[in-house]
């Protein structure tokens, strides 16, 4: 369906030359500024959880690696380091090998988590920055072998998980079935591509593959709340690997399906299950990358879910979820994204001992498996060194539970829990949500 | 390449935690995975029937079967699945059986 | 006044600074000639809001994590750019309104600020030597450009009494050193203050039209319906 659009890389082309090529001709006017202002004051060091782990490591900080390609605009780009270029610490690419190193910087030490982004005084933004030089070594194959892979499954299947159609439909006929079971009621729908819905509602293929926990939970809600809802048939994957390897051009296709598969079902609103990088990717980056104007609402299952309470549409019993949860930002829907309130309100509702983590909202860590990172395998040890800092956080909650609203920050949390052995279970709100809820009575809504 | 050490038996595993080369699986590799990786002192036949499935599955596709198919073919629910491998049909199962890390989100 | 201080206290200034708004307009046109993207999202905050919280950042270090921690260093920064406003108001004060520095306490207060500064720098050198990531990732032109500020701040302090009939050395070397910042100036970081506005700019409005700022006083996502979403607005540009 679209391949022969991602790049592989190849040995004997010159890409060093179609690197500089590239770089001159995707800068935008935020990035250079972002690549001009920085005044090395280093106060982003602190900011970044890899430089907290090892603080002795320079090579850790934002500063440094946005400097990586900061040189190269500096020695090609910008006025004083085409002429002087030792004066300001300008220098190039030479070979594939020096292309190799800055993909390890800017795919492998850097969750693009955009903490950093925050506390620069100057606003630099070092996390556009990584993203831009992730997608000009996306553009030559110069990717992480994982990244590639699930990019490739996007391109050709539509879904970064490669799930064929007929798995995709049998898997929600299967949860159908599961909640008809649990509820006792044979009207239980998840609907297939039905038009004129309120909602459409988008998945990540996970969900099909591996989890399917979270459809039922969905149906099950959206069927006590008398939602009127549907699943596309084609455009349901609302995750977007285009934001990770900084590919636009897949960012672009992937988003689109979706928002063509509103327009096709004339949905009123898109609703995205819980998922960091799949929200900020089809609510605010996609339209962009697609150049396609946005025309319905498109907001999270957590939005959706406290309509539902602000409306009384579903009642719930916060003693049923008794003991402490704690609420983990993500970095893709708090940092570059909107909701950091709506989470908690609904959560404040569901559990009866609901307790912050410090930082907490925009300044938390990240799940240190954001970014791709989960991905790309040969990073994983650095990534599980760094995640101490996220561990220690984590611990001093003392809560039996950390709930968070993406899918991503699950695996990472997970990961984080098992190689610092905490005592806590990873939620997630539609979980939370679900197990909270005050089924009606027979006979009422149906 | 990292490995880990069980009952005096070195596995070697690749940074993700999963098996270095799943060709060389064994049913002792998996009982060891099992106790490493997810806790679990004995593998019962409820374990091996998932284990086997997601294994022979592999060996004719080349690939992790969803979780679908491992319900199906096992007779067990979600819930049950989930009961028997704590990090869930992905990262503990299919690590048990021997699969290389699936791609994606997971 | 010898013809010498004379010339460096006008026609070279002005000649320095002509050159500095020249290059500066260049700039400009250089950067906007790079795009910038239309926003084509329902909007969840203000563009606006966001544009000017960014832009108050400045002002604001309880803001931010890396400020909030280290109030000592923001104190320095506030010291350090106040004494450059300082010295940069004494090089028009001193030809084109003299009097001013007839007033003694006009004087001290100039020479307290730029003598502050002065302090200031030296601190920030010795942090830029010592810090090994600032060691790392420092450029000549970050040791040029601050060395020759703490420079520029002892002239100043030496220079704002207006003394000639004691020396003339310290006005010469202020406005030798003016007129040298203000041709060097454009090719180094310290423009970072022209490009400031800019950053500021594009970052407050991302995530000001997002409603990640300013925190915590966007309204929360209403329960019912998101009407209140506006159409996306045209780019600014």
């Amino acid at each position: 369906m679209a391949g022969g659009r991602l790049q592989t890389y190849d040995p004997a082309g010159d890409n060093v030359r179609r690197f500089l090529e590239l770089l001159a001709g995707r800068l935008t006017r935020p990035l250079t500024v972002s690549l001009t202002a920085c005044v090395h004051c280093g106060l982003c060091a602190e900011s970044c959880h890899y430089f907290l782990a090892r603080p002795d490591d320079p090579t850790m900080t934002p500063v440094w690696k946005a400097d990586q390609i900061r040189k190269v605009f500096k020695r090609h780009i910008d006025w004083t380091g085409r002429i002087l270029p030792w004066w300001v610490k300008a220098g190039s690419v030479h070979d594939d090998e020096d292309l190799n190193r800055l993909k390890n910087i800017v795919f492998g030490s850097c969750s693009a988590c955009r903490r950093c982004t925050y506390n620069c005084p100057m606003g630099v933004d070092t996390g556009l920055l990584v993203r831009f030089t992730r997608g000009l070594l996306t553009e030559l194959g110069v990717v992480p072998e994982g990244v590639f892979n699930v990019s490739r499954d996007q391109w050709e299947t539509g879904n970064q998980m490669a799930v064929s159609e007929q798995d995709y439909l049998e898997t929600l006929e299967w949860m159908r079935d599961e909640v008809r079971a649990e509820l006792g009621d044979d009207k239980v729908d998840i609907p297939i591509d039905r038009p004129d819905c309120d909602i459409l509602y988008t998945i990540n293929p996970r969900e099909i593959k591996f989890d399917p926990r979270p459809i039922a939970q969905a149906a099950k809600i959206f069927h006590v709340a008398g939602e009127s809802w549907t699943l596309p048939r084609w455009g349901w994957d609302q995750t977007n690997f285009g934001l990770f390897s900084g590919d636009d051009r897949l960012g672009a296709w992937v988003a689109r399906n979706v928002y063509e598969a509103a327009e096709r079902l004339r949905a009123k609103r898109i609703v995205i299950s819980e998922c960091g990088h799949g929200y900020r990717s089809t609510r605010w980056e996609g339209y962009t990358w697609a150049g396609f104007d946005q025309r319905v609402p498109t907001e999270s299952v957590v939005v959706t879910l406290k309509r539902h309470l602000d409306q009384g549409r579903i009642s719930v019993d916060p003693s049923r979820n008794a003991e402490g949860v704690t609420f983990h930002d993500s970095c893709n829907i708090a940092r570059s994204g909107d909701l950091v309130e709506e989470p908690r309100d609904v959560l404040r509702r569901v559990c009866s001992d609901f307790r912050e983590m410090t930082p907490n909202r925009r300044e938390n860590y990240c799940c240190t498996g954001g970014g791709g990172l989960l991905s790309m395998a040969e990073y994983r040890p650095l990534r599980l060194e760094v995640a101490k800092i996220k561990a220690e956080q984590l611990r001093a909650t003392g809560a039996k539970y950390v709930c968070t609203m993406c899918h991503n920050c699950i695996d990472g949390l997970n990961d984080v829990i098992k190689h610092y052995k905490l005592p806590m279970k990873v939620v997630q709100v539609l979980e939370l949500v679900s197990k909270a809820l005050v089924l009606p009575e027979k006979g009422g809504r149906g | 390449m990292p490995f880990i050490e069980i009952e005096g038996r070195r596995i070697e595993i690749n940074e993700e935690g999963f098996l270095a080369r799943p060709e060389e699986w064994t049913e002792e590799t998996a009982r060891l995975l099992a106790k490493a990786e997810e806790g679990l002192d004995d593998l019962t036949e409820s374990h091996w029937a998932v284990v086997k499935f997601i294994r022979d599955y592999y060996l004719e596709k080349n690939l992790a079967p969803m979780v679908r198919k491992m319900c199906q073919a096992t007779g067990f629910t979600l819930t049950q699945i989930y009961d028997l491998f704590p990090s869930g049909p992905a990262k503990g199962a299919c690590k048990v059986a021997g699969l290389p890390k699936p791609d994606g989100c997971v | 006044m010898s013809d010498m201080l004379r010339l460096i206290e006008n026609e070279v200034q002005l000649a320095a600074l002509a050159f500095l708004g020249l290059v500066y307009i260049v700039r400009l046109i250089w950067i906007f000639r790079f795009a910038s993207r239309k926003e084509r999202t329902f909007a969840a905050g203000s563009q606006g809001a966001g544009i000017r919280r960014s832009l108050a950042n400045i002002a604001m270090p309880w803001a931010m994590e890396s400020t909030r921690k280290d109030p000592w260093l923001y104190a320095q920064f506030v010291v350090f750019h106040l004494g450059v406003a300082a010295a940069i108001a004494a090089t028009f004060i001193i030809p084109y309104a003299p009097h001013v520095f007839e007033i003694r306490a006009v004087v001290l207060l100039f020479q307290a600020v730029i003598g502050a500064a002065f302090l200031a720098g030296v601190l920030r050198l010795v942090r830029r030597l010592v810090n090994p990531v600032l060691r790392l990732i420092s450029s000549a032109d970050d040791y040029v450009s601050l060395v020759l500020m703490i420079l520029f701040f002892a002239a100043g302090f030496l220079a704002v009494p207006n003394d000639i009939d004691r020396a003339e050395w310290p006005l010469i070397a202020f406005f030798g050193l003016t007129a040298f910042f203000l041709v060097y100036v454009p090719f180094s970081k310290i423009s970072h203050y022209l490009y400031y506005p800019f950053t500021r700019f594009y970052l407050g409005r991302t995530l000001g039209h997002r409603g990640a700022i300013p925190q915590g006083t966007r309204p929360m996502s209403p329960g019912k319906d998101n009407e209140r979403t506006s159409r996306p607005k045209g780019d600014p540009r």
